[in-house]
């Protein structure tokens, strides 16, 4: 079969597993949903598997193929086809995405188990990955932003998966409406480079756009800041990331799926694949970076503050992603894309350990009351460790070689991006801090009840309530489940974390500097036309990198551990001390105020007016009442006049004779 | 190539209605379902067209065409071309589901009920297929009739205020276009110094001065943008919306919105081209302005109706919108819209009634909540026809709205830009609908439980269609394509400044 | 020997003159045989009478119909052309729905059936001489011949008092309009020096001047004189009034036939003896027309009693056929004979469900006494629901031909103003129209109705009871003129072709039009 046929089957699956999950819903006994689910996904990636081979298999100038289905809309010189495009950068989402997607569902099979809405969880999931590879595949505009509104719905739909929860449907209206905003700003940068390229085909739109413009055309940086629009909301870039921490109201494995692992980089891959547009307006591509490079630090220095496990990870997501997005748009694609494919590994691990840890807290998720888990839960204290070390940049493990690639292109870059490049630096520092402070506050320190409970064979319970408002709950569909579950105790999430852990510490060691670049050989296909294909920095300057960037990590873990280990309370006192820093932080720089003020208060009042003042006094006021109100004063007046009396009607007559002939007269003379 | 006589497409389902009406007794109960027989009858043949219609020529086909009253030069003429055809195919196919609804409950005089069901889609039936000006708008004004009826008579709160209402509203357009028509047909026969004819072929090729032609524009405009409505001419719609039982609802939301769009595309377009562009720009302050009011208002509502209602005033907007951009692509997006927009708007209001059962007849979204719960299908289905409403790209809205936006963005940018914040706007008001609905925690007075087998088999096969045509708008695009190029190019090439090109015989959509 | 003087009798083409001395003979007698006392003779064969004359008259104008100009006859005074003719047959079909629907009126008996019968009669016959008038002295022979009877069949409930009230005012208000069209027919015979309309003409294109004050100050106050008769405002007020107090079947007769009659001579008139000065008189009846249409249906709004309120939407309606003379043009005629046409019958029906109401409901004619028409008997419903939708002109009622060729009139003669006129008439039209409909199918819920102006409704219970079906079986003639004149207006809305084709046949009876 050829690589195109191998990516039909990559998509087919997992639609085939959504529809017979969400049609057999109610025969789907016990875990048979679950299991379905997660089998559609290996299959989806063994395919992915199968297209890797037969793209090999082809000389490398021809490793870009498409494919056709029907035509989807083509009228009136507009013409797009259900077209898919499989190349290196598709097929390496591909297998990042579904092998990913295939570890996080068979963890589910088990953290999910008790919930009313089990079968609707694996037909959303599934729906997701279908999404998430679609949106890859994509061998056009159109289908790109299917696939992106697509994933933006799964993300919805899974946010607000307990949806009897108001706090998750807020999430879950806000991330939805964000995301929609970035469709828009998607389908605004299609149309402009349709109306100059008149294609909306990757190569057309590439070759086309090469014809059209001169570097950075005002045109082309207007597109592609549209294109950045929709990158940002997806990949939550500042300013449209304030739904990615309420994201995390959703189940655990979502927010390791969707809001970690992938979905939230398809920004990332939204400006790899439209590179060579980025190249030609590099001021768009200077923003992207700068962007990225804000998101990155704001996100870190949030992540030292906030209390709530889960959100602590999310943000430090954000903060990933600005690594990436930096990466990409100062043109290092392998590295961007390196790092991406290492952080889908460890923040999918953290997020799972995360989850074991929420589990044995019976949902509790604040830093506050844990502590002491070393102990109870020793499997998940490992992989999360190794998550966190990765996370951190340690040395050798896959953070560490990825991060520090990407910093290393950007200083190389010279110029101003040395300041992007070490503000990189002094976040991965923040970063390697708040990875160990949760480490630290987790798995050390004075046991929490539920620990102890654990130790002692329990699994803590907690009357169901949610754990954000304490508003009382009940366990019933729309609602968490009864039970939890942890790691130590269910296989599917053990089996799920283990191979994780692994490519966390392993999957660096495919791009050592000099030694190995079995992933960036694999990439240069896609990236052949790129300019900056051979721009490498030298060796010695990417081991100087990795060696600053081993000891920042290092430094971070020490200064966590005395914070933590050695003076606990020393945080309280800095906390207290930095009073007005720690709430600036706290509540994440006021950017949810400020979109408020922005854009949710003036619609809601604009409805409000709408509602209140044009329908009552113009709409019905002065059309309806006016004209009503005239006709009646009319007939009212008929009525006076209509007196019965005879005088009267004379009268009338007389002016009506008189009238006339007066007429006459002076229209004779 | 079938022969098949539109007259009979159009006529079917008033025989059966009249059969019906004078069946005695007993036999007279089934009624009902002769007349679904006979809505089922056209709704046959309006599919038998799809597969049938030549969709290479903008040329009408199953013509029909005799001198009625010669005096007055209007002939019994009807047509069927790519636009009108799936005009017709939405007619139909909302009729069908209107009256199956309609069938499975009960009413006052059944048989008055049905009567008027069935003239009303006769009436609409016949302006979309009437190639004569004087017919479409004869048939134009006689849809009111059986509204003014099915609202007044079989209608909830304050009904008679409200049809009263809708019907003055609306007629006073009418009336306003049948002296336009009448001026149209009597001015341009005499420019040309041809024989009085109001075909629109021969409107077609006989252009009035430019004058003229705006005073007539108004005329016409005017009675569109009623029946659309479009902002600030909606004053009807609020207390129409709450008065109508739901079939009424659903065809007056659905299928008698489209008149007005389609009337501009039928008629104005290519026998106004002039006038359509001088006041394009006006035209497209309305629709934008619709679209953002609309938008407003929709998310500002409680009582789930009016939700939908001014949901559609937005979704009006787009299409006017896509019609006045005066380029090919915003038409063929309207037309596909207008589809779209009816097939959406009919499955809503079938689920807002499966809703009200469930809250205890309330319709008011603070008494809702939480119905998912027990009803996962109900939930399903309405989530897709919600993601279809808020045009999410892979549906068909989707391809719709973009096609509309790249055809404004084409003539005039900036109003396009403005109008697609409507498409954000459309996201918030449709979540927040299903969510105040479904999601959240049970208000007091919901019994949730899932889709009964009548409610299913009426709403299951229409979000079925949705589905089916957003994984194929081709079906409808490839169609209306050489249909509606020919009703815009005209004023398009007006707008574009080239030479006005003459009436090509698809723009004439000249019978063979 | 003493000379005689050697007078010649006018050669008459009786043929001709047959449908005139058909109803003048048959008002004479049954005028005598009413003399007859007997039940049978006053209750059967009067109207039996009637009905054979006005038959006859029908038979003889269709024999001799002949489209085009036709020779005037009696020395130039009356031409019975198709105009005439047509015209005629419309007085004659309206006699025969009144006598129908005077089968059991009250106002038969009090006043005698011979009197009522022949009054009647004497009336159309004064109408026909009037519509074929040639000649400014015909004219007003025919205007005061129709007028008169007509002031005391209003009159001809002796017993009640609003009956005998509308006539007086009738009577007043009337003669004053005779006064004014005499003066007016004067002037103009004074400007012109001729009486004959051909003549009249000629002297317009000739040696008189169409400026000459004299001359227009006597169209001024012919113009006013017939508007009196058509009810054109501001000289309609007497409408209301007199249609309300008057005996129902002579309120429909007056609405559809005195109409008819009045825009006969309208058209006669102007057409043809005033066409050479159509743009001088033409922008005053323009703005009469204006008027008309906005006041009559203005004030059909603020009426509860139906009665009233069909005399204020026939005011508005003689606006409407007033565009057809104003425009002038052979379209124009044709357009406003059509539209009368399709008036009576409307009328007719909407008169005979009033009727039928009247005798039975405690609400008299007020508008409640249609309440919940639609359930209870719906062969009254439907003929008032139709009468009411094709007054509004809506489609596939012969009132939407009528309105669609008076607007295509209006524009072809380049009068797109009156058109629109026409339209926001029909407007404000509804607001009545569908009130009623409202009553008579969407009860029982509170309606907003204008309240009751003067007599309140009676409290007399007759025998059959309120219940309406005992009103519609009980008078069955009613329903059925009902039923055949909305029947009627449905098919000529659907195949008109019948209707346009004696319209056709009735244009060309003025060579001058275009």
């Amino acid at each position: 079969m050829s690589a195109t046929t191998y990516a039909w089957l990559v998509l087919a699956f997992p639609l085939a597993g959504t529809l017979v999950i969400a049609l057999g819903w109610r025969v789907l006994f016990g875990r048979l949903a679950g299991w379905l689910g997660s089998f559609a996904i290996l299959l989806s990636f063994a395919a992915g598997v199968g297209a890797l081979l037969e793209l090999l298999a082809l000389p490398e100038e021809e490793r870009s193929l498409t494919a056709s289905a029907f035509d989807y809309a083509s009228t009136a010189g507009l013409d797009a086809d259900l077209g898919i495009l499989v190349d290196p950068l598709s097929v390496f989402m591909v297998l990042v995405v579904s092998g990913v997607s295939f570890l996080i569902h068979l963890y589910s099979v088990a953290y999910i188990a008790s919930d009313g809405g089990y079968a609707r969880f694996f037909s959303y999931l599934n729906f997701f990955v279908f999404s998430m590879l679609l949106l890859v595949l994509a061998g056009n505009f159109v289908l790109l932003i299917v696939g992106w509104a697509f994933v933006g719905a799964a993300s919805y739909l899974l946010i607000s998966f307990w949806y009897r929860r108001m706090t998750a449907t807020a999430a879950g209206i806000k991330a939805f409406v964000i995301n929609v905003v970035g469709d828009v700003g998607l389908v605004l940068a299609t149309f402009l480079l349709f109306q100059a390229t008149g294609a909306l085909d990757y190569a057309g739109v590439f070759t086309g756009a090469e014809e059209a413009f001169a570097e950075n055309d005002g045109t082309l940086v207007a597109a592609c800041l549209l294109l950045l629009v929709g990158a940002f909301a997806k990949s939550a870039q500042i300013p449209l990331h304030t739904w990615l921490p309420d994201a995390m109201e959703g189940p655990t494995p979502v927010s390791a799926l969707i809001h970690a692992a992938t979905m939230v980089t398809a920004g990332v891959y939204l400006i790899a694949r439209t590179h060579p547009l980025f190249e030609l307006a590099p001021a768009a591509a200077d923003v992207a970076a700068i962007i990225g490079t804000l998101t990155l630090v704001m996100a870190a220095t949030i992540a030292l503050v906030v209390t709530d496990l889960k959100r602590v990870i999310a943000y430090s997501t954000m903060s990933q992603i600005g690594y990436m997005v930096l990466g990409v748009s100062v043109f290092a694609y392998g590295a961007g894309l390196f790092h991406l494919m290492t952080h889908a590994f460890f923040k999918a691990l953290l997020f799972m350990g995360a989850g074991s840890v929420i589990g044995a807290m019976g949902g509790e998720q604040s830093l506050d009351r844990m502590g002491g888990f070393r102990k109870a839960m020793p499997f998940t204290f490992a992989t999360f460790t190794l998550g966190a070390l990765a996370l951190a940049g340690a040395p050798l493990l896959s953070g560490f070689f990825s991060k520090d690639e990407i910093l290393a292109f950007t200083i190389d870059r010279g110029g101003g991006y040395v300041i992007l490049g070490v503000v990189g630096y002094v976040a991965a520092l923040i970063t390697a801090f708040y990875a160990f402070r949760m480490v630290f506050r987790v798995f050390f320190g004075k046991a929490a009840p539920e620990a102890a409970e654990l130790a002692r064979g329990g699994i803590h319970h907690a009357d169901p309530q949610n754990p954000a408002t304490g508003e009382v709950e009940d366990s019933d569909v729309g609602f968490p489940g009864p039970e939890h579950h942890v790691a130590e105790r269910s296989a599917p999430m053990a089996a799920a974390m283990a191979p994780l852990a692994l490519l966390s510490v392993v999957a660096g060691l495919v791009a050592i500097p000099g030694v190995t670049d079995t992933l960036e050989h694999f990439l240069e296909p896609t990236f052949a036309d790129s300019r900056f294909i051979d721009v490498h920095p030298s060796e010695s300057a990417e081991y100087i990198g990795l060696a600053v960037g081993g000891a920042i990590g290092l430094l971070g873990i020490a200064i966590a551990y005395v914070l933590y280990m050695r003076r606990p309370g020393v945080t309280l006192a800095l906390r207290d001390r930095l009073r007005p820093v720690h709430s600036f932080l706290a509540r994440k720089w006021y950017f949810d105020e400020l979109l408020d003020a922005l854009f949710v208060r003036p619609a809601a009042g604009f409805g409000r007016f709408g509602r209140t003042v044009v329908e009552s006094a113009l709409v019905q006021g002065l059309l309806v009442g006016g004209a009503s109100g005239a006709v009646r004063a009319g007939t009212s007046f008929a009525r006076t006049i209509q007196s019965g009396y005879l005088r009267a009607y004379a009268l009338l007559l007389f002016v009506g004779v008189s009238g006339l002939a007066l007429y006459f007269l002076i229209a004779s003379a | 190539m079938l022969t098949i006589h539109l007259s009979i497409v159009i006529f079917l389902p008033l025989a059966a209605a009249l059969l019906a009406a004078v069946l005695p007794g007993r036999a007279g109960r089934a009624g009902r379902w002769l007349v679904l027989a006979g809505t089922a009858g056209s709704l046959a043949y309006a599919v038998a067209m799809i597969a049938d219609l030549d969709a290479s020529s903008a040329g009408l086909q199953y013509v029909t065409d005799i001198a009625w009253i010669s005096e007055l030069g209007i002939r019994y003429s009807l047509g069927v071309d790519g636009l009108s055809l799936f005009m017709v195919a939405l007619t139909t196919l909302l009729w069908f589901f209107a009256t199956l609804a309609a069938c499975l409950r009960e009413w006052e005089h059944p048989r008055l009920f049905f009567f008027q069901l069935a003239l009303a889609e006769t009436a609409v039936l016949g302006v979309f297929c009437a190639q004569d000006l004087a017919l479409f708008v004869l048939f134009f004004d006689l849809t009111l009739v059986p509204f003014y009826f099915l609202v007044g008579a079989w209608g909830e709160r304050d009904r008679v205020r409200a049809t009263t209402k809708l019907i003055i509203y609306t007629l006073v357009g009418s009336l306003l276009m049948l002296a336009g028509a009448v001026a149209l047909g009597v001015l341009a026969a005499q420019e040309s110094g041809g024989e009085l004819s109001f075909a629109l072929a021969d409107l077609t090729e006989r252009t009035l001065p430019e004058g003229t032609q705006q005073w007539i524009f108004v005329l016409f405009a005017a009675a569109f943008l009623v029946k659309m409505p479009a902002f600030p001419l909606h004053g009807w719609m609020p207390d129409a919306y709450r008065a109508a039982p739901i079939p009424v609802l659903i065809l007056l939301s659905a299928v008698l919105s489209k008149l007005g769009a389609y009337g501009f595309l039928r008629v104005v377009l290519p026998i106004l081209p002039d006038a359509s562009l001088h006041f394009q720009e006006i035209v497209l302050v309305i629709a934008v302005v619709s679209i953002l009011y609309g938008s407003a208002l929709a998310f500002s509502q409680d009582e789930a109706r009016l939700v939908v209602g001014y949901s559609s005033v937005a979704q009006l907007g787009f299409i006017t919108l896509g019609i006045f951009s005066l380029d090919d692509l915003g038409a063929q997006g309207a037309v596909l819209q207008m589809v779209n927009h009816a097939l959406v708007v009919g499955a809503l209001f079938l689920v807002i009634g499966v809703l009200a059962r469930r809250t205890g007849g309330s319709e008011s979204l603070a008494q809702m909540g939480g119905i998912a719960m027990r009803a996962p299908v109900l939930a399903a289905l309405f989530l897709v026809v919600g993601f279809a409403t808020l045009a999410m790209p892979g549906t068909a809205n989707f391809i719709g709205e973009l096609l509309i936006l790249f055809g404004a963005f084409e003539s005039k940018l900036v109003f396009g830009i403005v109008a697609s914040a409507g498409v954000a706007l459309a996201a918030v008001y449709m979540i927040r609908f299903y969510q105040r609905a479904m999601h959240n925690r049970i208000g007091e007075r919901v019994a949730s439980r899932d889709l009964g087998v009548r409610e299913l088999a009426v709403v299951a096969p229409l979000v079925l269609v949705i589905v089916a045509l957003s994984v194929y708008p081709q079906l409808v695009l490839e169609r209306t394509e050489a249909a509606t190029v020919a009703k815009v190019e005209r004023a398009q090439s007006l707008a574009r400044g080239e030479p006005p090109a003459a009436p090509t015989a698809a723009a004439e959509g000249a019978s063979p | 020997m003493t000379p005689v003087a050697q007078i010649e009798a006018p050669a008459i083409d009786y043929l001709q003159l047959a449908p005139i001395l058909a109803t003048l003979g048959g008002s004479i007698v049954v005028l005598m045989v009413g003399l007859l006392p007997g039940r049978f003779v006053q209750r059967a064969l009067m109207p039996a009478l009637t009905l054979v004359s006005l038959f006859a008259a029908i038979a003889f104008a269709v024999a001799i119909w002949e489209p085009g100009e036709v020779e005037p006859i009696v020395e130039g005074a009356l031409s019975m052309d198709t105009l005439a003719l047509g015209l005629s047959v419309l007085f004659y079909s309206a006699g025969v729905f009144t006598v129908l629907l005077s089968l059991r009126a009250r106002a038969v008996r009090e006043a005698g059936a011979g009197e009522y019968h022949s009054l009647l009669l004497a009336s159309i016959t004064g109408m026909t001489v009037l519509a074929a008038a040639d000649n400014l002295v015909t004219v007003f022979v025919g205007f005061e011949l129709l007028s008169i009877p007509l002031y005391v069949l209003c009159g001809s409930r002796v017993r009640s008092e609003p009956s005998l009230e509308s006539g007086l005012k009738y009577l007043v208000i009337g003669s004053v309009g005779s006064a004014t069209l005499l003066y007016g027919l004067a002037l103009i015979y004074g400007a012109t020096g001729a009486t004959n309309f051909p003549a009249i003409a000629a002297a317009l294109e000739g040696s008189v001047g169409a400026t000459d004050p004299l001359f227009l100050t006597g169209v001024a106050l012919s113009a006013t004189g017939l508007a009196f008769k058509a009810s054109v405002a501001p000289f309609h007020q007497w409408t209301p009034d007199v249609y309300q107090g008057a005996p129902t079947p002579i309120t429909a007769f007056m609405a559809v036939a005195t109409k008819a009659a009045a825009f006969a001579i309208f058209l006669r008139l102007f057409l043809d003896a005033l066409a050479p000065a159509q743009p001088d008189w033409a922008p005053a009846l323009a703005a009469l027309a204006w008027t008309t249409i906005v006041i009559g249906n203005v004030g059909a709004i603020a009426q509860s009693s139906l009665k009233r309120m069909l005399a204020w939407s026939g005011v508005g309606q003689a606006g409407y056929m007033l565009v057809g003379v104003v425009v002038g043009t052979q379209l124009g005629l044709q357009a406003t004979a059509f539209y009368l046409a399709v008036y009576l019958l409307m009328n007719v029906a909407a008169f005979a469900v009033v009727i039928a109401r009247e005798r039975r409901s405690e609400h008299g004619d007020g508008i409640r006494s249609l309440e919940g028409l639609g359930a209870a008997s719906p062969w009254l419903a439907w003929p008032m629901t139709i009468a009411m939708l094709a007054l509004a002109g809506i489609p596939l009622t012969a009132g939407f031909f009528g309105k669609f060729y008076l607007i295509e009139a209006a524009v072809e003669g380049g009068w797109e103003s009156l058109g629109v006129a026409i339209v926001i008439g029909s407007m404000l039209s509804l607001v009545y129209y569908l009130r009623v409909l409202a009553v008579m199918w969407m009860g029982p819920i509170e309606i907003e109705l204008p309240a009751p102006v003067g007599r309140v409704a009676r409290r007399v219970k007759p025998v059959g009871g309120w219940s309406p079906e005992a009103g519609a079986r009980a008078q069955p003639e009613v329903s059925a003129v009902a039923i055949a004149a909305a029947a009627a207006t449905i098919v000529l809305g659907i195949v008109p072709g019948v209707l346009f084709d004696v319209a056709a046949d009735v244009g060309p009876v003025f060579g001058t039009l275009l």
